[in-house]
């Protein structure tokens, strides 16, 4: 079993070492770090930008496969991700925004998953009776506002309702305040941060679950072995708690895996929004600026975050299932 | 074998994977009977009041985007320099923003553009993913694994990233735009697809065709996509949905369409960054985004109740 | 007269739909008395099913439901969920169709018996729970019970799932037993060891059994008491031997007639019921038989005849007019349904080393390969799914291969059809070997003379193609010009008994006959020398079953086809083919003359498989020796060195320990009188 899960996390490094070295190439097809030195006041000549840039693993004039390899090997060798065109380190940039991105989004996961399945249960269990239909009624609209709609729409509503009691409950821009200090109140004020932008990520996101675990309980209320359990003597709720939930995890939680790359874009745009110097803005910052190594860093954040999943959910179908853990 | 079932209860099973959808009921006249099952659908459909309440936001929308310019005072690019950042009138009936454009012409171009982007895109994915989860079903062995393995590692790319960088790369173009999101968008649905489509793969129908000598592309352009149909009706409308988010997205962050062209999303853009002083910049083409995203996917839902009854729930699994 | 446990009185279910409300049952009375077996027969859709359900209150709860269930002097209808959870499970239990699908897959099978037990036996400690829950797997003859006690569904063989299911079904000593098609997904011998549990089930815990089945062999095996059901009612009602005897409706003498026996070498047409059975939505006020009935009268579209004693005998009721006039399938002398009259070839006269053959089997061989790891598949080992069969079909023959399910006979099936090149061995179809195929053309070519026909008639035709796209596709595929498909088409449509003018409706318009009549119009559409059939009839009703058999027969003739028929039910072996081998894990253990096979069967397996079925005649099946098999079908990845029947055989378990060594480590060749009559035992 645990040669299993090996054997998969193996795959999905692999994954991502492949992904990763993909958008280098790529990236270095569509970003020219050459062109924010171009426009420059007073010119430089292009002996200065290659001098500029050349150090930095940024020259194009060097072979591509020797950039590659400059990048890949020095990334391999010193964990080294390289510099942005103007050479700031993107590890230092990675370091602390990783946390904030993964602090919004994980939080966010857990949270949307949990409000969805719980939903999609409470819906199942009343199919059709006027409690499914408004938690379905509202799922549907939730889900297809666009996250850049929700956020600023929160953004309004938070306003108002700090306009209205007179204080800053909810901030709407940065992840933190400077200069707060003690347990306590660091606990307070990054919940007063991370409430909105968590909450615009939910929002939108919980609806798949809400859905998703409503059509597979029902098929599985449907099924022989829950009527097999009422036939037993078990009532039909607790036949549906017992027999009919646990199987109709299983692929809910394979799911939440997939739905990652979803998360971390509504991530970029909340971020955006809110003023948060995560990774989301760093992808907006690195792809403006035609920072290669810097967007890629991003891609493999993406990436790696899309493997945790995976992987979690791999560990999870284990526990769940045990048609997995014998083969 | 002989397992108890009635047959008008088999009219419930599940025509998405194109079972025996009918009842073997006596034989009547064949036209008559096709029309009968578009008359189930239509029935289906309109029970659903929601779908019908998304259809008719839906065509209105549509209807705006075609014959709004019409009505339009002025054009979207038009500065009207003694009306800069105006609260809707009369005379700018959206208002304007702080360069003096009319917020209703921008609207109006803004919901053109982006409809237009989605259904290109709508489009795109589903022929391809129905072609691709299809052929890779019904191929098996190496096209199977090769098809597989870009669609899982498409699941792995950060493929929103890739979009940006080149649609930005592009400069706003938007059948640039279109395109590559085609080409970052079939996979989720080619792989839905490929799914339901192993099981098609055994339906006996399909072995027949192959065992009367059927050629393997004409068994899936032939009997496995049509028999998909009801479901691609359903990605279609769910991949407008899909494709107008993204694209606003995209255009949200400066790297979609860009100006003078705009786009519902780049139009939320401007709108986000005045919300204080002029929140009607917002609140315009937030509305109709959010009406034709949310319209669109109460049509989907009202398809798939009529479409394919046994699914339950509805959701976007 | 002991009082009955359970009294179903004038009960009626009716579901919505979209075409209406359907009357799935409509007034259906019965008793069931303490330690008896009510079998209750019916075809699909006759209302057994709901029948059950709504006496175990497992229907949906959109069905409604009238008259009255008494279970041990209580009124069953109008309890709650509750109230009837405390009934279920404890004197009233129920076993299901399909034991692939009725246990829970994640929790072991001792955690489901247990909860069978504590949920009505609160006190019941854990430790007690378990100690009964491996009692009650021995006495359901599971194998080592204390360790297959944790052991999930999924580690478990169907057979031996049902036997878990038997077990819960057995946990609180019910009263009744209601067992719902209870052996339909299994193989005959499987079968037949269900049939014997359920029988001990009975004697252990006293129970009556309320059997559910569209099997009239299951039911002369088992039922003390018949019901016969049709369109939601009962139509027939008596003790068994008096229903097999002394039938009385005209569907039940259908019924009977219809079914192939495979303890009668005689090859009489089989007799069909035309039709198939009324919607019921909206049924009018008359015989719900009336239609395809062949002694239908005006009178009988007056009224729906009543359930009535027949001539006065309280135990036999029959719900026809004419009931009294019938007298063991006569009626004014004359048989009830006429048997039909099917031609006979000139080819038979032709002695069969003088036809050509149109299949040559040599040598067939089949392996997966057993891989392992994520990334890079190693192989480490194989399964022999087919090993080395040899086999030849004449002109105007019908070849046979009966087995059970992992038998590999579909397989077999399928490298023919694949045209799969054998390393060590050949395929020759009319004389042409698959091995000389190159290219497309040369194999659709071939495809001409050899054509298929599937079990399913659902699910081999595509749904989404009219009948004229479905039949004229081989047609187009071997580019017919289009001027000649048409009349072509309505000509195939005539040959298998459809209307031509149908053409232009898609398959969903059609019954499971019909459906399965167009299947073999598109078969014969390329003229073939060859049709496979696979399970053609299997999912059939046992009434639609006979015609489509009879079309077969006559196609035969008059074309001069030949068939391949791949089947489980030997009863249709019997009655169709000329030749048959029987097929166990991937070989033949017998091979030759149907009547050879049948009448004198040789291995052991054949005899036991022979055995296991039960014959629609209550006097013969009583009296009828049964070789119960034990165990399942081993694990085709098992390397076996010997017979690969040893396991299982009755034979063997008779022979001194020095011959059973030569089971064990030699191959048993197939020997005998080649060509006519040869076995693969090396005792037989």
């Amino acid at each position: 079993m645990s040669r299993y899960l090996l054997r998969r996390s193996a795959g999905w490094l692999l994954m991502v070492v492949a992904v990763t070295n993909l958008t280098y190439l790529l990236a270095w097809a569509y970003l020219d770090p050459r062109s924010n030195y171009v426009g420059r006041r007073p010119p430089l000549s292009e002996q200065q930008i290659v001098n500029l840039l050349e150090p930095r693993n940024l020259d194009d004039g060097t072979p591509l496969l020797e950039r590659w390899w400059n990048w890949f090997s020095s990334i391999l060798f010193r964990w080294d991700w390289g510099v942005s065109p103007t050479g700031q380190s993107v590890n230092d940039q990675v370091a602390y925004r990783m946390w904030i991105s993964g602090e919004l989004m994980l939080g966010a996961t857990i949270l949307l998953t949990v409000l969805g399945i719980a939903l999609g249960v409470y819906s199942a269990s009343r199919q059709y009776r006027l409690g499914d239909r408004v938690a379905q009624g509202t799922s549907i609209i939730t889900m297809n506002i666009p996250i850049v709609v929700a956020a600023l729409g929160i953004v309004l509503l938070a306003i108002a309702f700090n306009n209205a009691v007179g204080s800053t409950v909810f901030y709407v821009t940065g992840s933190s305040s400077p200069g707060v200090s003690g347990f306590l109140p660091t606990l307070l004020d990054s919940v007063q941060h991370i409430a909105l932008p968590t909450a615009a990520l939910v929002l939108v996101g919980y609806a798949q679950y809400h859905f998703l675990q409503r059509s597979l309980l029902l098929d599985n209320i449907k099924s022989d072995y829950v009527r097999m359990a009422r036939a037993k003597g078990l009532t039909k709720a607790q036949a549906v708690r017992k027999h009919a939930l646990r199987t109709s995890l299983i692929p809910v939680t394979t799911q939440v895996a997939f739905s990652i790359p979803a998360i971390f874009t509504g991530a970029v745009l909340t971020e955006s929004i809110f003023a948060w110097k995560g990774m989301g803005q760093y992808f907006i910052e690195t792809i403006s600026k035609n920072d290669v190594n810097g967007v890629v860093a991003v891609a493999a954040f993406g990436a790696v975050m899309t493997a945790v999943g995976a992987i979690l959910a791999d560990i999870a179908v284990v526990v769940l299932d045990p048609r997995v853990r014998v083969s | 074998m002989a397992t108890e079932s009635f047959p008008l209860a088999d009219a419930t099973s599940d025509p998405l994977v194109g079972g025996g959808d009918t009842p073997p009921v006596e034989p009547g006249p064949g036209e008559r009977k096709r029309l009968t099952k578009w008359q189930l659908y239509s029935r289906r459909f309109v029970r659903n009041r929601p779908a019908v309440a998304g259809i008719v936001i839906f065509v209105l929308l549509v209807a705006f985007a075609l014959v709004g310019p019409l009505f339009a005072k002025y054009d979207h690019v038009e500065l009207d320099f003694l009306a800069l950042s105006d609260p809707p009138n009369p005379d700018h009936w959206f208002g304007t923003n702080n360069a003096g454009n009319d917020l209703y012409a921008m609207v109006v171009v803004g919901l053109q553009r982006s409809l237009l982007i989605a259904v290109v895109v709508a489009t795109g994915t589903t022929i391809l993913s129905a072609v691709i989860g299809t052929a890779a079903a019904y191929f098996g062995g190496r096209i199977e694994r090769f098809a597989l393995f870009v669609i899982h590692f498409l699941m792995v790319a950060p493929t929103f990233l890739l979009l940006a960088m080149m649609s930005n790369d592009s400069g706003g173009d938007w059948k640039v735009i279109a395109l590559v999101l085609i080409l970052v968008s079939w996979f989720f649905q080619a792989r839905t697809i490929w799914t339901l489509s192993l099981s098609l793969r055994e339906r006996e129908y399909v072995h027949a065709a192959r065992y009367m000598g059927v050629p393997g592309m004409r068994i899936v352009l032939r009997h496995l996509i049509p028999n998909i149909g009801s479901l691609l009706v359903i990605n279609f409308t769910l991949g407008v949905v899909g494709a107008v988010m993204a694209e606003t997205g995209l255009s949200f962050l400066g790297f979609g369409v860009k100006l003078p062209d705009v786009s519902l999303g780049s139009l939320i853009g401007i709108g986000a960054s005045s919300m204080s002083s002029a929140p009607w910049m917002f609140y315009f083409p937030a509305a109709a985004l959010t009406l034709l995203t949310v319209s669109m996917a109460l049509v989907a839902d009202g398809l798939r109740d009529a479409l394919d009854p046994t699914s339950a729930a509805g959701g976007r699994a | 007269m002991t009082t009955p446990v359970l009294s179903v009185r004038d009960l009626t279910v009716s579901f919505p739909s979209e075409a209406g409300r359907v009357d799935a049952v409509r007034g259906v009375s019965f008793d069931v008395a303490p330690g008896r077996t009510l079998g209750i027969v019916g075809e699909s859709g006759s209302g057994k099913s709901v029948t059950s359900l709504a006496v175990m209150g497992l229907l949906d709860e959109n069905a409604r439901i009238g008259g009255s269930v008494t279970f041990d002097g209580e009124e069953l209808l109008g309890k709650s969920d509750t109230q009837m959870s405390k009934i279920r499970g404890n004197g009233l239990a129920m076993i299901f169709q399909d034991p692939l699908t009725s246990l829970t897959p994640v929790f072991t099978v001792g955690d489901q018996i247990v909860e069978a037990l504590t949920i009505h036996n609160s006190r019941m400690s854990r430790r007690a729970a378990w100690d009964r829950a491996v009692e009650l797997l021995k006495l359901v003859g599971i194998p080592r019970p204390q360790e297959r006690v944790r052991s999930f569904p999924h580690e478990f063989s169907g057979g031996m799932r049902q036997r878990v299911v038997i077990a819960i079904a057995m946990a609180n000593n019910p009263k009744l037993i209601i067992a719902d098609e209870p052996t339909t997904a299994l193989d005959v011998t499987i079968q037949a060891q269900i049939l014997d549990l359920i029988g001990t089930a009975q004697r252990e815990t006293g129970a009556a059994v309320m059997m559910i089945t569209h099997d009239m062999g299951v039911v002369a095996n088992i039922a003390d008491d018949v019901i016969v059901m049709y369109a939601g009612r009962a139509i027939e009602q008596a003790g068994v031997d008096t229903l097999f005897a002394d039938t009385r409706m005209p569907y039940s003498i259908g019924l009977l007639g219809a079914i192939p026996r495979v303890d009668k070498a005689e090859k009489q047409p089989l007799v069909p019921i035309k039709g198939s059975p009324p919607l019921l939505v909206d049924l009018p006020d008359a015989c719900p038989f009336a239609a395809r009935c062949p002694i239908a009268v005006d009178a009988c579209l007056a009224a729906e005849p009543q359930l009535l004693a027949v001539e006065g005998a309280v135990d036999h009721r029959a719900a026809c007019i004419r009931a009294e006039e019938i007298r063991a399938g006569l009626i004014d002398g004359e048989p009830v349904y006429p048997i039909p009259e099917i031609p006979t070839s000139s080819l038979e006269q032709l002695p069969r080393e003088d036809r050509k053959p149109t299949l040559e089997v040599e040598n067939l061989t089949k392996t997966f390969p057993l891989t392992k790891g994520a990334f890079r598949k190693r192989k480490i080992g194989e399964v022999r799914a087919v090993k080395g069969v040899s086999f030849d079909i004449r002109e105007g023959e019908t070849m046979a291969i009966v087995g059970e399910s992992g038998s590999g006979k579909t397989t077999t099936l399928l490298q023919i059809m694949d045209f799969a090149p054998q390393a060590d061995g050949d395929i020759r179809i009319v004389g042409t070997s698959v091995t000389d195929i190159k290219g497309g053309r040369a194999e659709r070519q071939l495809r001409r003379d050899v054509q298929i026909v599937f079990q399913d008639p659902v699910g081999s035709l595509d749904p989404r193609m009219t009948v004229f796209d479905v039949i004229a596709e081989p047609l187009r595929t071997v580019a017919t010009p289009t001027a000649e498909i048409g009349p072509r088409v309505d000509e195939l449509m005539d040959l298998v008994g459809l209307d031509p003018a149908h053409s232009d409706r898609f398959p969903a318009a059609f019954s499971g006959g019909q459906r399965q009549r167009i299947g073999i119009a598109r078969a014969l559409a390329t003229n073939p020398r060859l049709v496979v059939l696979d399970e053609p009839v299997s999912a059939l009703d046992v009434s639609v079953q006979a015609g489509v058999i009879n079309l077969l027969d006559e196609l035969k003739v008059r074309l001069g086809l030949s068939y391949l028929f791949v089947a489980h039910d030997l009863s249709v072996v019997r009655h169709i083919a000329d030749r048959v081998a029987v097929m166990y894990l991937g070989g033949f253990v017998e091979h030759g003359d149907v009547d050879a096979v049948f009448d004198d069967p040789q291995h052991p397996y054949t005899r036991a498989l022979l055995s296991a079925i039960p014959i629609p005649d209550p006097v013969k099946e009583r009296t009828r020796e049964h070789i119960v098999l034990t165990g399942d079908l081993p694990s085709p990845t098992d390397e076996i060195s010997g017979c690969p029947f040893v396991t299982r055989c009755p034979l063997y378990q008779t022979l001194d320990p020095e011959q059973q060594i030569r089971c064990e480590s030699e191959v048993p060749l197939l020997t005998g009188r080649p060509g006519v009559h040869v076995n693969a035992c090396h005792y037989r």
